[in-house]
């Protein structure tokens, strides 16, 4: 009724400032995992359990292949294993246990 | 791509296929694992394995208290079996040879360390 | 696809079922479909005292998606065939 009202402020607002983050971490998620691959990560299943080892390559869906992996049940090596497959849908994140 | 330590692998399916006619080492949910000859797979993960081995880990008691649970292991073998992708968590490719080897390796290493500190 | 493929030659033979909710069926594999949905005759469940209410059942229809395992015939699986189809479809995969 009244047209003259100004939109909601959350349409409206300009975008927040970019938050101060150092040029070298700065990129896409994409540009992270390009980033790690033949590093040593850290891949932690929504299980809790940690899968730690050297990330030879991962897809779209995120299914994994590690080598050198180590499996972490409640900070205890429970399994060594040479090369492991993880299917993509079990993974919470991949993190980089190297400076990449 | 990257060049690392194994080659001819640039997406993680390959690592599945080079284990076709192998003897694989698969992680399920509900606590099951199971070990079998691969030999069909697709995207899914779905698997098809022979020669099988299922091993089911069963806690009884310590409810809540992670600390003192019995643990029973059921196994029972299968012949043929189709395994739906859907199970899956983890597949251990050159389960029974290269990890043997890998292992040595490893265990060599860690003794020069001990001598070199 | 292949999977599909594999499951479409066993038809008329005996497979057992596993399904998530450890409930066991064997019976006759009489269809299946591209979503690995399942039709048995004949069927028999394998702890009947469990389950008494599928004394009377002969025939069903499974969802795939409720399937943990299936045991197959393995004298009726030809692995060298099934191990060249996997590596052709996996080809076919990679090259889209």
């Amino acid at each position: 009724m009244d047209e003259s009202t100004p939109p909601p402020p959350e349409a409206g607002s300009p975008p927040p400032p970019p938050p101060a983050v150092p040029a070298a971490i700065l990129g896409s998620p994409t540009d992270f995992l390009k980033g790690v691959v033949g590093k040593r990560v850290v891949v932690r299943l929504t299980s809790g359990v940690d899968y730690r080892g050297v990330l030879s390559c991962l897809d779209g869906y995120m299914n994994i292949a590690l080598e050198q992996t180590e499996e972490h049940v409640n900070g205890r090596v429970t399994n060594q294993y040479g090369d492991a497959f993880i299917r993509g849908n079990n993974v919470l994140y991949i993190s980089a246990a190297e400076s990449i | 791509m990257d060049a690392t330590a194994a080659p001819g692998i640039q997406e993680p399916f390959d690592l599945i296929r080079l284990s076709l006619s192998e003897r694989v080492f698969v992680k399920l949910r509900g606590d099951r694992e199971l070990t079998g000859v691969l030999h069909a797979y697709d995207g899914h993960m779905n698997l098809i394995l022979s020669d099988v081995e299922e091993t089911i880990l069963i806690v009884d008691g310590g409810e809540g208290g992670k600390t003192n649970g019995t643990v029973n292991l059921a196994k029972r073998k299968m012949a043929m079996l189709f395994v739906r992708g859907d199970g899956v968590i983890l597949v251990r490719t050159s389960y029974d040879l290269l990890d043997a080897i890998d292992l040595c390796r490893r265990q060599k290493i860690v003794q020069k360390c001990a001598k070199l500190c | 696809m292949l999977i599909f493929s594999v499951f479409k030659t066993l038809t008329d033979q005996r497979v057992t079922v596993e399904l998530k909710n450890d409930l066991s069926i064997t019976g006759t594999l009489k269809s299946v479909d591209q979503f690995l949905n399942i039709r048995l005759d004949g069927i028999k469940v394998l702890d009947e005292q469990r389950y008494p209410h599928m004394m009377a059942v002969k025939n069903c229809f499974i969802r795939g998606s409720v399937v943990r395992y299936v045991q197959l015939p393995a004298e009726h699986v030809d692995t060298q065939l099934l191990e060249d189809a996997t590596r052709r479809e996996a080809a076919n995969q990679t090259k889209r």
